[in-house]
């Protein structure tokens, strides 16, 4: 087989990335040195070959210290090196060959080709370059981004949150006896390596802050010399501070390439409550610091991710976590960023100026929090990922939404399924009407005038999902072992359960929990196509299913009034009973198919998540027109929410519709709401209400864009008056001026409640 | 059967917490101002939207009893022709035609009524009859009230309180809360400008009022060159203090029924007419409180 090319856009970036501080030469060097140690290395464990690597980038690569951070640690990362995810460098030994061929436009001419040599070396070690070359093809599997394909695959470790508790209470050389006591391997040998090179780390953050107090004024320099004083003490010491802990807990998040950070309020609660009892701090410091922390969170722009989690169950010093909790909610309101995607978890028991501090930050525009329903979740995480309840009360969402066990699970999303795709290779015998490729593999695809019932064709269409799961499952687990073969993740591994105990890498067998995630696009377009299908072929018998089909291929142009017929059939998001239980019956079909391919592969869990970033709207261009009576290349929904405007009863019809999914199947589901300031402020109890009613009803998440009428269209004309105008694009939030123009288009057409 | 234009879940306007309003059709008044003028007739009424209309001239075509017909190019409709068979509106392709007018069950109301209970209960909020006027279908209104009432339901009623005082009395106990319009405290102007029977409404008011205070709200349209002269509005408020009603909620003209005019073919008599400043009525709140009455500005 031809070698795949992955050279091309790897994740949704809309966050502009702050350049590397060092020239482009030295970049080029350290790039060099990263790449002569995997060389030399190359015949090496994978553990040892790794810890190598990683010399060459850390600390080199981080950056100096900025006039009004209050914590230390700022990292650059370069086209090559070493990471856990696309959103900041790349999975494991990476090269990003679009980002590398933009660096070498950089370079002076005849400096040019050190980057060729680069590249050529890469494309045959770049670990997803491997895994794709495995599990990509022609016609089914597509590389995430490319919207050609039923399914997209990718090798990448996201959503890794750490056992920071674990790092704050021991401390550096807590851990390294812990190591050293069962150093008996090659990766705990490199694991005790690892925690050396985090202290040469903290020392070369010693030396940044000296620097920075060079040109420093006297009360910059106080400032500085306590950070210095805090980094010298957790060099040797566990911290005793909140300062040092969250010291210790951000560098370490920095080397592990971490980007969600998880129950903060858990590891630091404790921390802040004792320097505050104890007259250490006062509660304008640590707002001071949780906002210097928010802005260097902010700086790393990893778009769909940064999250940080209060609030729920699960936690021993509430009163300690609740107090972090409410600095924080001030810090979300004051700063407008939109990273960290600040998430508070809550159930009935959640004191009630918690949940009017989040209503007001959400009021404010802010979009955050994102709110998270512990009596729903914690239930349905320990059904759907078969665990115990204690151990379900540390689930955390990452990302655009999926769930993890923090500090115990992998549940890394590499594979995307759009369902509506395949819904039109079942109308079309296995054609996909967009390019005309055949897509269905080894099932069989009858022709349309077979189908007597719509049980039957719907049985044709649950036949062709269940060989995408197929695919699917082995892609995801294909990931799992491509990246196994190639690194340990040693930073991660080493706070990720079990794996000192085990003495053994987190893909390894290390970690406690392997779970996975499967996203799924065009839900709802796919649902509502069924129930029409349902209602015109086999009800009405208005039409047949060819003609309804017919009228999809030609994008219904010259078939309006069949259009008009299609779209004025009820559509999920209504509260409409028989639509919505479609909705729920193939939502069901999907998430229990593959929640049992997980289980029937040995994986611990493998759960659907009904998340989104944009990829509703890229997939969207390359899918075509639908029965729901979406046109060729529009938008599909987003996430759990209805396609836009199709919600027409008002903000109760379309929260019920959106709390009908039994969460237990599934692996974290995104539902989006849009209100006016206006119903925000004047109607305010009348919103609480509404949310809590949704709540009580099972609803298991929610964001909050709050917008005014006519903002968003005049942002789009005017964005240089429109900075900061953060919206919800569903698993994530964004300046709305940074979106592409298609990507705004989607948003404004969601129904707009005022 | 109850004849309804429109059913709005989640209105916030219509009374305390949330609540699900419906709106019935027929009115006995005439109101120059009014922002639902498809109410006013029981039967549906056709609306045509000049601005989607493309004249493609299908509605034309399909139309049995030859109702619709372009003149000169230009849309007409024969009201008395038109059968309400609805073709035009089923093979309008954009949406140009609509009937305004639909015929529930009373049960079908109920189970719609009842859908959103559970944002009621949390909100206290209930159910609005609206309208129109919801005493033109009275024994469907008697009937509707039973069956919510039934269920426990919160239930207000948004009304001109221009019918017989008898009316108003079989169904009190079956309403929670009365939103009543007090359009003018002259029982002359009233008449003359709605066709609303003035005598009829101060006397139902005086009812209300000496029967279950606690059920009246008045509500008062402030509408331009009619009643937003400060005697006008200040004599509504010592009404309401004589009767011991506690709110008197003032709502601001606007002029967002102006494009169902257009729809329905009638000129708009406040066309050139601007949306009231709201910061215009709020001097009303303070002569309120001095008169011991909680004055509102917007329902």
């Amino acid at each position: 087989m031809a070698r795949i090319n992955i050279d091309g856009a790897q994740n949704v970036e809309i966050s502009k990335k702050i350049p590397c501080e060092k020239p482009v030469i030295e970049q080029l060097e350290i790039m060099e040195n990263y790449t002569n140690a995997y060389k030399k290395h190359i015949n090496d464990n994978k553990a040892i070959r790794e810890i190598e690597c990683l010399k060459t980038i850390f600390p080199v690569l981080f950056r100096s210290i900025e006039d009004d951070d209050l914590i230390a640690g700022r990292l650059d990362f370069l086209p090559i090196g070493f990471g856990s995810v696309t959103s900041i460098g790349g999975v494991g030994h990476y090269c990003v060959f679009h980002k590398l061929r933009e660096f070498k436009e950089q370079l002076p001419e005849d400096q040019r080709y050190r980057v060729d040599l680069l590249y050529d070396f890469w494309q045959d070690h770049d670990i997803k370059a491997i895994y794709c070359q495995d599990v990509l093809n022609d016609t089914t599997t597509g590389r995430f981004i490319d919207c050609k394909y039923p399914l997209m695959a990718t090798a990448r470790l996201s959503g890794m949150m750490l056992d920071y508790k674990k790092l704050v209470g021991r401390g550096i050389n807590g851990l390294i006896e812990e190591i050293e006591a069962h150093n008996t391997n090659e990766f705990m040998h490199a694991s005790l390596e690892a925690l050396h090179l985090f202290k040469q780390v903290i020392k070369n953050q010693i030396e940044k802050v000296d620097q920075a107090k060079q040109n420093a004024n006297e009360q910059r320099i106080e400032q500085l010399e306590q950070m210095q004083a805090d980094l010298e003490y957790i060099l040797d010491h566990k911290p005793e501070t909140f300062r040092q802990a969250l010291q210790l807990m951000w560098l370490y998040a920095l080397c592990a390439g971490a980007i969600n950070y998880g129950r903060l309020d858990i590891v630091l609660g404790p921390y802040l409550k004792h320097d505050i009892d104890n007259n250490l701090l006062t509660e304008q410091e640590a707002y001071d610091i949780l906002r210097s922390l928010w802005k260097m969170i902010e700086n790393r722009r990893t778009t769909v991710n940064g999250r940080i989690i209060v609030g729920g169950q699960g936690r021993k010093d509430v009163e300690a976590c609740d107090l972090f909790a409410k600095i924080c909610l001030r810090v979300c309101k004051d700063t407008r960023y939109v990273e960290p995607q600040f998430t508070l978890r809550f159930d009935q028991k959640t004191p009630k100026d918690i949940m009017d501090l989040a209503y007001e930050c959400i009021a404010s525009g802010a979009t955050y929090p994102t709110l998270y329903n512990d009596d729903v979740n914690v239930p349905a995480v320990e059904y759907a990922m078969r665990i115990d309840r204690e151990t379900a009360k540390q689930y955390i969402p990452f990302g655009c939404g999926e769930f993890v066990i923090q500090g115990k699970s992998v549940g890394t999303p590499n594979t995307l399924l759009n369902l509506v795709k395949i819904l039109q290779i079942a109308l079309n015998q296995g054609i996909d009407p967009m390019d005309r490729k055949y897509k269905a593999g080894p099932v069989f695809v009858k022709p349309l005038d077979r189908f007597k019932t719509f049980e039957q064709f719907y049985d044709q269409y649950k036949e062709l999902l269940d060989y995408y799961f197929e695919l699917s499952v082995y892609a995801q687990k294909h990931s799992y072992e491509v990246m196994n073969e190639e690194v340990s993740f040693l930073f991660n591994s080493i706070l990720m359960d079990d794996c000192l105990k085990r003495k053994k890498a987190l893909l390894d067998g290390g970690v406690e929990i392997l779970g996975g995630t499967n996203e799924t696009y065009g839900n709802i377009n796919a649902s509502d196509a069924l129930y029409t299908i349902k209602k015109l072929v086999f009800d009405e018998k208005k039409y047949t299913l060819d003609q309804l089909n017919e009228a999809a291929l030609h994008n219904f142009s010259g078939y309006e009034k069949l259009h008009k017929d299609i779209m004025s059939l009820p559509k999920y998001g209504n509260d409409e009973e028989e639509c919505d239980e479609l909705a729920n019956d193939l939502f069901e079909y999907v998430a229990k198919g593959i929640r049992n391919k997980g289980i029937d592969n040995n994986m611990d869990y493998y759960l659907i998540v009904i998340s989104n970033n944009q990829t509703n709207t890229d997939w969207g261009h390359e899918t075509d027109a639908s029965l729901d009576g979406r046109k060729r290349g529009v938008y599909m929904n987003p996430a759990n929410n209805p396609q836009g405007g199709n919600s027409k009863n008002g903000p109760t019809a379309v929260l019920r519709s959106l709390s009908r999914f039994n969460a237990k199947y599934h692996g974290g589901s995104v539902q989006n709401i849009k209100f006016t300031p206006r119903m925000m402020h004047e109607d305010k109890e009348k919103v609480k209400a509404l949310f809590r009613t949704y709540f009580k009803n099972g609803g298991c998440q929610l964001m909050v864009t709050v917008v005014d009428h006519g903002v968003l269209e005049d942002a789009q004309k005017h964005p240089e008056n429109y900075p900061d105008l953060i919206v919800r694009v569903a698993g994530y939030s964004a300046v709305f001026v940074n979106l592409t123009k298609d990507v705004q288009e989607e948003l404004l057409s969601r129904t707009l409640y005022d | 059967m109850i004849s309804i234009s429109n059913i709005e879940r989640f209105a916030t306007h219509d009374g305390p917490g949330i609540r699900t309003t419906i709106f019935f059709k027929g009115c006995p008044l005439h109101c120059p101002w009014c922002s639902n003028p498809e109410t006013w007739s029981v039967i549906p009424v056709l609306m045509h939207d000049l601005k989607k209309c493309t004249s493609c001239r299908r509605c034309e075509k399909v139309c049995p009893a030859q109702a619709i017909a372009f003149k000169e190019g230009r849309w007409t409709y024969d009201q008395k022709k038109c059968t309400q068979c609805k073709a035009c509106e089923e093979d309008c392709l954009n949406e140009a035609i609509s009937f305004c007018g639909q015929p529930y069950e009373i049960e079908e109301l109920v189970k719609i009524a009842l859908k959103d209970q559970d944002f009621y209960i949390e909100s206290h909020g209930g159910i609005t009859l609206s309208g129109g006027e919801v005493f033109m279908q009275f024994e469907e209104l008697k009937q509707l009230l039973k069956q919510l009432k039934k269920h426990d339901l919160h239930i207000a009623l948004e009304t001109s309180g221009s019918y017989s005082n008898q009316k108003l009395q079989e169904v009190v106990n079956d309403v929670d809360l009365f939103l009543m319009d007090l359009k003018h405290i002259d029982p002359v102007k009233l008449n003359q400008v709605t066709g609303g029977n003035g005598k009829r409404v101060l006397e139902n008011f005086k009812y209300l009022a000496k029967e279950h205070p606690e059920k009246v709200i008045i509500r008062t349209p402030v509408i331009p060159r009619f009643n937003e002269d400060k005697e006008t509005i200040e004599a509504i408020l010592d009404f309401a203090k004589d009767n011991h009603i506690a709110e008197v909620d003032l709502l601001p003209f606007h002029p967002l029924g102006k494009s169902k005019w257009i729809q329905l073919g009638k000129r708009y008599p406040y066309e050139n007419e601007k949306m009231m400043e709201k910061e215009k009525l709020l001097p009303y709140i303070e002569l309120g409180k001095q008169k011991g009455i909680k004055v509102r500005i917007g329902g």
